[in-house]
C-alpha cells in the first residue's frame, strides 16, 4: 500500500488551520466564526493523527479524541452563546457587538 | 554664759515671731518684741560689769579653715562692745514698746512681719557689736543693711518708699563693697580676722598696707552710717515707719560705722593718714548736714539730717583721736535721737499718718503735752544746754578739737550753733505759734496713750542723766580729761545763740519768714538740695547710668545679637525656599506631574487598541503566538547553534 507522506499531513493541516484563521478574523458572521474555529482545531486533529500514522503512535490520536469532545462542549457552549445574544439583541454580526470597546 | 543670751534672745525671737506671727497674733509679736529686747538689756546688765572688770572672749565654733588658719566664731566683750550692747538693747525695747503704739492702725495686716524684722535689725547689730572677728562684723553688717531695707520699704503699698528702700540697699551696697575689700585686705596683711589678734599684730605691719586697708574698711563705714558722699539715702529713708528711723538713727544702723571705726581704732590709728580722711569726711558731713537740714520742712528729715551731721561729730572726733569722745557721744546721742523721734512719731500718729510738713501743725504743745516736753527735752539735749546729755558729749568733742586744732574747734561750735538753730525752728514751728492745723485736720490732735508715752519720758529722763555719767564712762574707758570750761562756755552760747534765733524768728516773727526766704531763695534751694548731691547721683549717675545701658541694649542686643540672629533666619528662610522652589517644585512635582501626563496620553492611546472586535482580539493572539512562538525558536536556535 503506497503510504501517503507525513508532510502531506501536515500540508492539509497547515491550510485548513490558516483557513480556520483566516475565517476567524476575516468573516463578521458568529455563527461563521464558530465553525473557523472547528476548522481551525480539526486541522490540528489532522496534523496530530497523520503523525501518529507515521511513526506508528496511539497518543496522538488519544490527543485528538479530547480535541473532539472539547470541540463539542465548545461547540454547544458557543452556540448556547450565540442564540444568548440573538435573543437579546437581534444581531448575528460581530460588528455589533463590540460593547468592550475602550 | 549671760553674754550669750544677749545675742540669742533677739534671733530666738526673730524666729519665733516670724514663723508663728500669724497665731501670736501682731499685738502678742509686738508684746514678745518687746520682752525680748528688755530681757536681752537685763542680761547685758551683768555681762557689761563682768567685762569691766576684765575683758573675755566667748569662743562658739569653728567656722571654716583657710590653708592652715581656722576661724572660730566667737563673742569679744570688752568695756566698749558690753556698754554700746546695753545701750543698744535698752534703746531698742524702748522703741519696740512705742511701736506698738504707733503700728496699732496696722495690726491685723500681717504686722506680725514688722516685729519679726525689728528683731533681725537688732540681732544684725549686736552682732556687729559683739563679734570677735571681722567676717562676724561683717554678716551683722549685711543684716544691718537688710533688714534696713525691709523696715525702710515696710509701707510697701507706696512707691516713695519702695524706692527708698532700693535706694539705702545700693547705697549701702557700695559702702559694702569697700568693708568687704577692707576685709580682704586685712586678712592679706595680719593673717586673721580675729579683732584681739589682729590688736596684737599692728605694730608689726607697715603703716601704708594698714593705711589703704583702713581706708577700704571706713568706706564701709561711711556708707552705713551716711556720710557725704554716700549720704542721700539716710534722709529719704524716712520713708519708713516713725520706730524704724528711730531705730536706724539712735541704736542700729548708722552707729555700726561709728562703732565699727571705735572697735578697730588700734589699726586705725596705725594709719595718721586715714584718720586724717576720718576727720574731714566727718567735719565735712557736719556742717554740710547742719546746713541742709535749716531749710528742709519734713518734720522727719530734719531730724535725720541732725543724725547725720552729729555722726559726722563723732567722725571728726574719731579722727582727731578722741576716740572715747566719740563712743559717749554715740551713746548719748542714741538716747536723745530716739526721744526727738519718738515725739515726732507721737505728732505724725496725732494727725493720722497723713500730715508731714511742719508748717502744717502749729500751736500743739497745749494738746501734747508729753511730746512737746519729750521734744524739748531732746531738743536741748541735742543742743548741748547743760545739764542736758548732749552737753557733756559734744562739750568734751569740741574740746578734743580745740585740742588738735582751732580751725576743727570753730567748724564744731559753728555746727553746734547750727543744730540748735534748725532742732528748735523745727520745735517751734511744730509745737508754738499759730495753730495752723486748724481747718485742715478735722479733729484736734490728742496726746497718744501710754504705751506710747512711756518710752518718752523713760528716754526723756536718760537724755538728762546719761550725761552725768560722763565721769563714770570715762574712767572705765581708762582716759581721764578735764572739762574745759572757756570751751563750755562758748558752746552753750553758741547754742543759746541758735535758739534764741530760731526763738525770735519763728515766735516772735522779727524777720517775716517768707520774705527772708524769698530773698535767700538761692541758698535755700542750694541747702534744700543738700548742695545738689542727691539731684546729681539721681539726674546725673543714674540716669546716666540708665541711658548707658539702654544705649548698651540698643547697640548690643538689639543691633548686634538681634541683628545677627534675625539676618541669619532671613537669609535661611531665603535659602530653603531657594531649595523648595529649584528642587521641590522644579524637580520633584514636575517629574511626577510628567509621568501623570504621560501614563494619561499613554492610555488614551492605547485604548484604541481595545476595538471590542471579536475579530482583531483573534488577530492579536495570532499575532502574540507567533510572536512568542518565534521568540522560542530563535532561542532555541541560538541555544543549539
Amino acid at each position: 500500500m503506497k503510504t501517503i507522506p507525513v508532510e502531506a499531513y501536515f500540508a492539509v493541516s497547515m491550510i485548513l488551520f490558516g483557513l480556520g484563521i483566516l475565517g476567524l478574523i476575516a468573516r463578521r458572521n458568529l455563527i461563521t466564526v464558530l465553525m473557523s474555529l472547528e476548522l481551525a482545531l480539526n486541522a490540528v486533529n489532522v496534523a496530530f493523527v497523520g503523525a501518529d500514522a507515521h511513526m506508528g503512535l496511539v497518543e496522538g490520536q488519544i490527543f485528538a479524541l479530547f480535541i473532539i469532545a472539547l470541540a463539542a462542549v465548545e461547540a454547544a457552549v458557543g452556540l448556547g452563546i450565540i442564540i444568548a445574544i440573538f435573543r437579546y439583541r437581534y444581531v448575528e454580526s460581530t460588528d455589533e457587538i463590540t460593547d468592550m470597546r475602550g | 554664759m549671760e553674754g550669750l543670751f544677749v545675742i540669742l534672745i533677739p534671733l530666738v525671737v526673730f524666729a519665733v515671731v516670724g514663723l508663728l506671727g500669724r497665731r501670736i497674733g501682731d499685738l502678742g509679736s509686738g508684746i514678745l518684741t518687746t520682752l525680748g529686747g528688755f530681757l536681752s538689756f537685763l542680761f547685758s546688765i551683768p555681762t557689761t560689769i563682768r567685762a569691766i572688770e576684765e575683758p573675755f572672749q566667748i569662743k562658739l565654733y569653728e567656722f571654716i579653715t583657710v590653708g592652715d588658719y581656722t576661724l572660730k566664731v566667737g563673742l569679744y566683750f570688752d568695756e566698749l562692745s558690753s556698754i554700746t550692747a546695753s545701750v543698744v538693747t535698752l534703746v531698742a525695747s524702748l522703741i519696740f514698746l512705742y511701736s506698738i503704739g504707733y503700728m496699732e492702725h496696722y495690726f491685723g495686716r500681717w504686722a506680725y512681719k514688722f516685729y519679726a524684722y525689728l528683731n533681725l535689725f537688732l540681732f544684725s547689730m549686736l552682732l556687729i557689736v559683739l563679734s570677735d572677728n571681722l567676717l562676724g562684723i561683717f554678716f551683722g553688717w549685711e543684716g544691718v543693711g537688710l533688714a534696713s531695707y525691709l523696715l525702710i520699704g515696710y509701707y510697701h503699698e507706696q512707691k516713695k518708699a519702695t524706692d527708698s528702700a532700693l535706694e539705702a540697699f545700693v547705697m549701702n551696697r557700695v559702702g559694702d563693697w569697700f568693708f568687704l575689700f577692707g576685709i580682704i585686705s586685712v586678712f592679706l596683711i595680719f593673717g586673721t580676722l580675729d579683732i584681739v589678734e589682729i590688736f596684737g599684730k599692728v605694730g608689726e605691719v607697715e603703716s601704708h598696707l594698714i593705711g589703704l586697708s583702713t581706708l577700704l574698711l571706713f568706706g564701709g563705714a561711711v556708707g552705713k552710717s551716711g556720710q557725704v558722699p554716700l549720704h542721700t539715702w539716710l534722709p529719704n529713708a524716712m520713708a519708713g515707719p516713725t520706730p524704724v528711723s528711730a531705730l536706724l538713727h539712735a541704736a542700729t544702723m548708722v552707729a555700726a560705722g561709728v562703732y565699727m571705726v571705735a572697735r578697730l581704732y588700734p589699726v586705725f590709728e596705725a594709719a595718721p593718714e586715714t584718720l586724717k580722711v576720718v576727720a574731714l569726711v566727718g567735719g565735712i558731713t557736719a556742717l554740710f548736714a547742719a546746713l541742709a537740714a535749716t531749710s528742709h520742712t519734713d518734720i522727719k528729715k530734719i531730724i535725720a539730717f541732725s543724725t547725720m551731721s552729729q555722726l559726722g561729730y563723732m567722725y571728726l572726733g574719731l579722727g582727731l583721736g578722741d576716740r572715747e569722745g566719740a563712743m559717749f557721744h554715740l551713746t548719748t546721742h542714741a538716747f536723745f535721737k530716739a526721744l526727738l523721734f519718738l515725739s515726732a512719731g507721737s505728732v505724725i500718729v496725732a494727725f493720722h499718718h497723713k500730715v508731714y510738713d511742719i508748717y502744717r501743725f502749729g500751736g500743739l504743745k497745749g494738746y501734747m503735752p508729753v511730746s512737746h516736753a519729750s521734744f524739748v527735752v531732746g531738743a536741748l539735749a541735742l543742743a548741748g544746754i547743760f545739764p542736758f546729755s548732749g552737753f557733756w558729749s559734744k562739750d568734751r568733742l569740741i574740746g578734743s578739737y580745740f585740742e588738735v586744732s582751732f580751725v576743727w574747734g570753730v567748724i564744731g561750735v559753728l555746727v553746734g550753733f547750727i543744730t540748735a538753730y534748725y532742732i528748735f525752728r523745727e520745735g517751734f514751728v511744730v509745737f508754738w505759734g499759730k495753730e495752723r492745723w486748724r481747718g485742715v485736720a478735722g479733729e484736734e490732735p490728742r496726746e497718744v496713750g501710754g504705751v506710747m508715752s512711756v518710752p518718752m519720758v523713760v528716754l526723756g529722763v536718760m537724755s538728762v542723766l546719761v550725761g552725768f555719767l560722763e565721769g563714770w564712762y570715762m574712767g572705765v574707758m581708762g582716759v581721764r580729761k578735764e572739762l574745759h570750761i572757756e570751751v563750755a562756755v562758748i558752746s552753750v552760747l553758741a547754742g543759746l545763740m541758735g535758739i534764741g534765733v530760731a526763738y525770735l524768728v519763728y515766735v516772735r516773727g522779727v524777720v517775716d519768714v517768707g520774705k527772708a526766704y524769698e530773698s535767700l531763695r538761692g541758698l535755700h534751694t542750694t541747702f534744700r538740695e543738700q548742695f545738689f548731691t542727691e539731684k546729681l547721683y539721681h539726674k546725673v549717675l543714674a540716669w546716666g547710668y540708665l541711658r548707658s545701658s539702654r544705649f548698651a541694649y540698643n547697640l548690643g542686643d538689639r543691633t548686634v545679637i538681634d541683628g545677627t540672629i534675625n539676618l541669619t533666619y532671613r537669609s535661611l528662610l531665603k535659602v530653603f525656599k531657594l531649595v523648595w522652589k529649584a528642587f521641590d517644585i522644579k524637580s520633584i512635582d514636575i517629574l511626577i506631574h510628567t509621568l501623570a501626563i504621560g501614563m494619561f496620553r499613554g492610555g488614551r492611546v492605547l485604548r484604541n487598541l481595545q476595538t471590542g472586535l471579536l475579530n482583531n482580539y483573534v488577530m492579536f493572539l495570532l499575532m502574540g503566538v507567533v510572536l512568542i512562538l518565534g521568540i522560542m525558536l530563535y532561542a532555541l536556535d541560538r541555544v543549539k547553534g
